[in-house]
C-alpha cells in the first residue's frame, strides 16, 4: 500500500516526474490495484479539461474521460515504460475525442437543414456568454488536426516535442499547425475582436 | 517554403519559446527591421492569450467511483459482455450517434474521405441475407424475377425495385410500399401457363434453387444498411430466363404464345451456362446504401459462416425461448437521402429522391459483365415474356383505333375473340344488343343505351386499373377525354337520329 504521505504527495501534478507514475504504474503491475487510483486523481484533470475543450461540450466529459481510463486499466499492464506515462495517457484521451468526434460529424448529416438555416460557419452569438465560452465555441471551430495542437500548447502548455509524441507527428507539423490555428482563431474571433477586447 | 510563411511559423515559434538559438537570432534581426513582423507577434500573442484563458472545467467530485464502480462492474460481467460484445458496443455507438443526431450537417465530404474505412467496418457489422432475415418465400423470387423488386424486411414496408432507364442503364430503387406498383405476380404466371398444381409444384423447386445464390445478393442488417452485389441485375435476369425455359418444358403451348418466336437452343446453351457461372459465383464488391452515404465497396460474404451463426441464432433462441423478432428495416427517405440528393456527396452514385422512393443510378462499370457471350440476347425475351405474361393472365384487349372503327381484341384460353366496332354502326349495335328482340323504332320501349353501357367503354373501364399501372396518369387522362369525345360525338349523332321521333312521343298532356 502507498502510505497516506506519499498519496498526498502524488496527487499533487504540478510536482510530478516520470518516476512518479513509473513507481505508481510498478505497484499497479505488482498488484496494487489502489495505485490505479492514485494515477486516476493526479491525472484525470488534465484528461478532463483536453477533453471539455476540444468536445465544447461538458455533458460528454466524463463518459469519456471514464472511457480513457478504463482503456488504461486495462492495458497498464502492458506498458513498457519507454515514453512518458502522460504522453501514452494525453494519446489515448485525444484519439478518444477524435472517435467520439468523428462519429458525431459522421451523424452531422442526419440532421435535417430546416428552412432559412444558414448560419455562417463562423458565427458566434455573443449574447450572454463571456470571454472564455467565445473562445472557446471558436477554438471548437477549428478544424480537429488544428484544434488539437492548439489546445495541447495554448491550454495545457505542452511543449512541442510533448504534443509531437501525444499526436504521433513531426516536430515541424506541430509548429505548422500552432501558427495554423492561431490564424484560423484569430481570423474566427475577428467579428468579435469589441466584445473581446471589453 | 514559402518564405514568409517560414518566417510566421518561426514567429509563432518564437513566442512558445521553441527555437533553437540561431533560429531565436534569426527571428529577432527579423523583427527588429520589421514592423508588420511585430505587429503580427503582437496578434499571435493576443490569440495565445485568449486561448489560454479559457476556462478550466470544474471539478468532478464523484469522478473516481463512478470510473472505479464501472471497473468493478465490467469484471464482474467480463463474460457476459464478451458474449454479447458486438451488440453492446453497437448499441452505445447507436446511443452516442443517437444522441449527436441533432448537431448540424457539415463537413461531411471531409469526414467521409477521412473517415470511410472505419464507417464501412461500422455499416458491415451483422450482415445477413435478406433472403433469411426478410424471411422471403418462393413467390417473393419469382415476383423479384417478374417484377425486379424484392422486399427488405419481414413487414414488407419497403421494397428495392431494380430498373433500367431509357438508356439501358441500370438503376435501384428503394420505396414504400404504399408506392409499390403490382405489376404482376407469380399467380400472374401460372395462370396464363395454364399450370395444374404438380407443375407448380415444380416450378417451386426451380425458384428453390435459387435461393442460394441469391443469398449473397442483398445483404441487411439492423443498421439501415442495405448491401446490394450488382451482380443481382444479372442474376434476376438468370432466374427469369430459366424459368421460361422451364415453361416452355411444361406447356408448349401456352409458351408459345408468351414467347412467339420460341427460345433457340443457342439461347437455351447461354441460359443454362449463364446460370451456371452465376450460381456459383458473385463479385465481391457491394453497394451499401447505409443512414450516412451510398458508397461501393469490397465485401466478402461467407454463406458458410452466414448459415453456421443462423444455426447457433436459431439454438439460442430456442434455448432461450425468446421470440423470434421481426426483422424491420426503415429507410427514412427524407433524413437519410434529402442530404445525398442536394449534396454533391454522392461518390459517383448519382441519386433522385422524393419522400417515398430513394433512386440510385449505378455508376459505370459496377455491373459485372457475365463473360458468356450472348446474355444480352436475353433481355428482348425477357421483355417480350413479362408483356405476354400480363397480357395473358389478365386477358388485356388489345384496342386498335383508325378513323373509322375500333377493333378489340382479347384471349379466353386458347381463343381469341375479336370485335370490330365501326364508329358509323356503334350506337346502332348497342341498341340492338341491349333491346334484341324488340322494335328498334318503338321508342317508348326502348331501353336507353347510354355511352356507358357500351362494351368498349365497359372493357375500357374495366381495364383501366391495369391502365393506370403502365400508363402515367396524363398519358391515361388524355387517352380517356379523347376517348370521351368520340362517344359524346356518337351519342350525339344517335340523339339526332332520335330527335324527330323524341319529340312527337315526349309531349306531355298539358295539366
Amino acid at each position: 500500500m502507498i502510505s497516506k504521505d506519499k498519496e498526498k504527495d502524488l496527487q499533487q501534478p504540478q510536482l510530478l516526474s516520470i518516476d512518479d507514475d513509473y513507481s505508481i504504474i510498478r505497484q499497479f503491475i505488482e498488484g496494487d490495484k489502489s495505485a490505479f487510483q492514485v494515477l486516476v486523481k493526479r491525472h484525470k484533470d488534465k484528461v478532463r479539461n483536453i477533453i471539455y475543450i476540444t468536445m465544447n461540450n461538458s455533458a460528454l466529459v466524463d463518459d469519456i474521460a471514464q472511457d480513457v481510463f478504463i482503456t488504461v486499466y486495462r492495458n497498464l499492464k502492458f506498458f513498457r515504460f519507454e515514453s512518458q506515462f502522460t504522453t501514452w495517457l494525453y494519446r489515448i484521451t485525444v484519439n478518444k475525442c477524435k472517435d467520439y468526434l468523428r462519429r458525431i460529424n459522421v451523424r452531422k448529416i442526419f440532421s435535417p437543414i430546416e428552412d432559412g438555416y444558414e448560419v455562417s460557419e463562423y458565427s458566434i452569438p455573443v449574447e450572454n456568454k463571456d470571454i472564455s465560452k467565445i473562445v472557446m465555441d471558436a477554438i471548437s471551430k477549428l478544424p480537429a488536426k488544428l484544434r488539437m495542437p492548439l489546445i495541447l500548447k495554448d491550454i495545457e502548455g505542452f511543449s512541442y516535442q510533448e504534443i509531437s509524441e501525444t499526436l504521433n507527428c513531426e516536430m515541424g507539423t506541430v509548429k505548422s499547425r500552432i501558427f495554423r490555428g492561431r490564424e484560423k482563431l484569430k481570423e474566427i474571433l475577428q467579428p468579435l475582436e469589441k466584445e473581446l477586447m471589453v | 517554403m514559402n518564405k514568409d510563411l517560414r518566417n510566421l511559423e518561426l514567429l509563432s515559434a518564437y513566442l512558445d519559446d521553441e527555437l533553437s538559438q540561431s533560429e531565436k537570432a534569426e527571428v529577432e534581426k527579423l523583427l527588429a527591421t520589421s514592423l508588420e513582423l511585430r505587429k503580427k507577434l503582437e496578434d499571435l500573442k493576443k490569440v495565445k492569450q485568449l486561448a489560454n484563458n479559457v476556462k478550466r472545467i470544474s471539478e468532478s467530485p464523484f469522478f473516481e467511483t463512478r470510473l472505479l464502480a464501472s471497473i468493478e462492474g465490467q469484471k464482474n460481467e467480463s463474460s457476459r459482455i464478451k458474449r454479447w460484445m458486438p451488440a453492446a458496443a453497437l448499441a452505445i455507438v447507436t446511443i452516442i450517434v443517437m444522441i449527436v443526431m441533432k448537431y448540424n450537417p457539415r463537413l461531411i465530404d471531409q469526414v467521409w474521405e477521412d473517415q470511410k474505412v472505419a464507417i464501412a467496418g461500422f455499416y458491415k457489422e451483422n450482415l445477413q441475407p435478406v433472403l433469411v432475415a426478410a424471411n422471403l418465400n418462393n413467390e417473393d423470387i419469382f415476383n423479384f424475377a417478374f417484377n425486379n423488386e424484392l422486399p427488405l424486411d419481414d413487414t414488407r414496408k419497403q421494397y428495392l425495385l431494380l430498373g433500367y432507364d431509357d438508356s439501358g442503364k441500370e438503376f435501384f430503387e428503394i420505396r414504400s410500399s404504399h408506392q409499390r406498383v403490382d405489376r404482376g405476380s407469380y399467380n400472374e404466371f401460372i395462370s396464363a401457363m395454364n399450370l395444374d398444381d404438380q407443375q407448380k409444384h415444380t416450378v417451386d423447386s426451380i425458384i428453390g434453387s435459387y435461393s442460394k445464390a441469391l443469398e449473397a445478393q442483398v445483404l441487411v442488417n439492423e443498421k439501415n444498411t442495405i448491401a446490394i452485389n450488382p451482380n443481382l441485375w444479372n442474376l434476376r435476369k438468370a432466374i427469369f430466363a430459366d424459368l421460361l425455359v422451364a415453361a416452355e418444358k411444361l406447356n408448349k403451348t401456352k409458351f408459345d404464345r408468351i414467347v412467339p418466336e420460341g427460345i433457340t437452343d443457342a439461347e437455351k446453351v447461354v441460359v443454362v451456362n449463364t446460370l451456371t457461372k452465376l450460381k456459383n459465383s458473385s463479385g465481391e464488391q457491394y453497394i451499401f446504401v447505409t443512414p450516412d452515404s451510398i458508397f461501393s465497396e469490397y465485401y466478402k460474404f461467407d454463406p458458410v459462416l452466414a448459415n453456421e451463426e443462423l444455426k447457433w441464432a436459431e439454438k439460442q433462441i430456442k434455448y432461450n425461448e425468446e421470440k423470434v423478432k421481426e426483422f424491420t428495416l426503415d429507410i427514412k427517405y427524407d433524413s437519410t437521402f434529402k442530404y445525398f440528393a442536394d449534396s454533391k456527396n454522392v461518390h459517383s452514385f448519382k441519386i433522385v429522391v422524393d419522400s417515398n422512393v430513394c433512386r440510385v443510378d449505378m455508376p459505370e462499370l459496377t455491373i459485372p459483365e457475365v463473360p458468356i457471350p450472348g446474355i444480352a440476347t436475353i433481355d428482348p425475351l425477357i421483355e417480350q415474356a413479362t408483356n405476354n405474361i400480363h397480357f395473358y393472365a389478365y386477358k388485356i384487349p388489345k384496342i386498335e383505333k383508325s378513323k373509322s372503327e375500333i377493333k378489340i381484341q382479347y384471349f379466353n384460353d386458347d381463343s381469341v375473340y375479336s370485335y370490330v366496332v365501326e364508329y358509323n354502326t356503334l350506337n346502332i349495335d348497342s341498341l340492338v344488343q341491349a333491346n334484341s328482340g324488340t322494335d328498334l323504332y318503338n321508342l317508348e320501349r326502348l331501353k336507353e343505351v347510354r355511352p356507358f353501357d357500351d362494351t368498349m367503354l365497359i372493357k375500357y373501364q374495366f381495364d383501366r386499373d391495369y391502365y393506370n399501372r403502365y400508363y402515367s396518369d396524363d398519358e391515361f387522362k388524355k387517352e380517356m377525354e379523347e376517348l370521351q369525345k368520340e362517344l359524346q360525338q356518337l351519342s350525339k349523332d344517335l340523339k339526332n337520329q332520335k330527335v324527330r321521333v323524341h319529340s312527337e312521343v315526349t309531349k306531355s298532356p298539358r295539366k
